[in-house]
């Protein structure tokens, strides 16, 4: 009889601290995940990477390529709610008007982005 | 004597029977924890695992692992903050060393064909820089070797062991020569324009099981759209040479014309007395489908006509 109460009440101890360690502890971690499971934070830096690209060569067939994997419905509509984002949590003054380029690279400058846009100085 | 008679006498060992019992089972706790941990484990990790909604870079596939070590080549390229380019890729966990990890990752992406458009020429452009510069190198050197402006999408391939030795074209260009009409006056004669009717635009490269060991050479007008038929194109190398037509294969367009290479074997292509050779040879390497599947390099050679 004691052993049987002590190894039910281990047993519930035990199952316990098996949940915590692999739900909590160290959990299932998986891989080979495409690019529009990436968590929204890397999204968010991947564009801001692509509108650097954008910025270095121009070409905004190339800049939608690259964004395709994310698999957004409308990459532009994603480019210009990234953008007003990043403005509006006053992220890094770079990464703001590299992605305001893109955004006007690809026909969706609004407003709020007119203070970021890199005019070329005439000649 | 007195002293030794009141020396205590050391105390029994209790037997089994005396001592008190423990309120619990050591064996059925250490037991009972074992299995306990055994089916928490179980449930955790195989009966229901904890779903993940969203994924760190390092859990990506293949593919998207190399878009985005290409991202952050693109980015580094503009903004030249080497941080925060290492920052990202340490996001990557490649095996070792990062940077050589996007060596790794650009001489995957040259063989597999990704210099076949412009976009894909400028992240591999990046990604070569980005090693270069940090003193790394990967085959994606010797395979491609961007020339001049990377918006032009020209590339010169530079083959790892050119072993032909072709003998050089005749050249249409007149040698200059050199007429003394006086003691003391030296009168040159110009050389005459080349009289090419196309000119090489460029040379990428894919790989394909499909079109393995095959150089696609596809010559059009001067709107880069039209394609022109029946241009005899030629291809050398150090023992022989075959001429073929463009626009021989219907269903791929009048700017058409294929050739198969042989493992092993150099090749140069020109358009006999319209175009000059290109640059390099091209060589039948084998390269890595983006399928996985072994295959011999597919090159395009581009001819456009002159303006």
């Amino acid at each position: 009889m004691r052993f049987l109460v002590s190894l039910a009440i281990a047993l519930a101890i035990g199952i316990g601290v098996g949940l915590y360690l692999g739900l909590v502890q160290f959990p299932v971690e998986y891989t080979d995940a495409a690019m529009p499971r990436l968590s929204a934070r890397h999204q968010d830096d991947y564009t801001v990477m692509i509108a650097y690209g954008f910025q270095a060569d121009g070409d905004p067939g190339a800049a939608l390529e690259r964004l395709r994997p994310l698999e957004f419905d409308n990459v532009p509509q994603h480019i210009q709610e990234t953008a007003e984002r990043y403005i509006s949590s006053s992220r890094g003054v770079g990464d703001v008007r590299a992605l305001v380029t893109l955004a006007e690279g690809v026909g969706r400058l609004t407003p709020i982005m007119e203070p970021y846009r890199q005019v070329e100085a005439g000649g | 004597m007195s002293q030794r008679e009141s020396a205590p006498t050391p105390p029994k060992a209790r037997s089994r029977y005396d001592r008190p019992r423990r309120p619990f089972s050591i064996l059925g706790a250490i037991v009972g924890l074992i299995l306990g941990m055994g089916v928490g484990l179980l449930y955790a990790w195989v009966i229901t695992p904890a779903s993940q909604e969203t994924v760190e870079p390092w859990q990506l596939d293949a593919d998207s692992r190399a878009s985005y070590t290409a991202a952050i080549a693109l980015a580094y390229s503009e903004d030249d903050d080497l941080g925060r380019a290492v920052e990202r890729l340490i996001a990557l966990r490649f095996p070792g060393d990062p940077i050589q990890g996007v060596a790794d990752v650009a001489c995957q992406l040259a063989s597999t064909g990704a210099a076949g458009s412009t976009g894909g020429l400028t992240a591999l452009r990046a990604m070569i820089d980005l090693y270069r510069l940090q003193g790394r190198a990967g085959c994606a050197d010797s395979l491609i070797t961007l020339a001049g402006d990377p918006g032009t999408g020209i590339v010169e391939i530079d083959l790892p062991t050119p072993t032909v030795t072709l003998t050089a074209p005749p050249s249409k260009t007149p040698t200059p020569a050199t007429i003394i009409t006086t003691p003391t006056r030296i009168a040159v004669i110009p050389t005459l324009a080349p009289q090419n009717d196309f000119d090489l635009v460029g040379v990428t490269t894919a790989c394909s099981v499909e079109a393995s060991g095959v150089i696609i050479v596809e010559v059009y007008e001067l709107n880069g759209s039209t394609g022109v038929p029946a241009v005899e194109v030629r291809a050398r190398w150090n023992d022989g040479e075959s001429r073929f037509f463009t626009g021989l294969h219907p269903n791929r367009g009048s700017s058409y014309a294929d050739f198969q290479m042989e493992p092993g074997i150099d090749y140069l292509i020109d358009l006999p007395g319209r175009a000059d050779p290109i640059g390099q040879p091209l060589s039948a390497v084998p390269c890595t489908t983006p399928g996985g599947d072994r295959a011999v390099i597919t090159y395009r050679v581009l001819f456009r006509r002159s303006e």
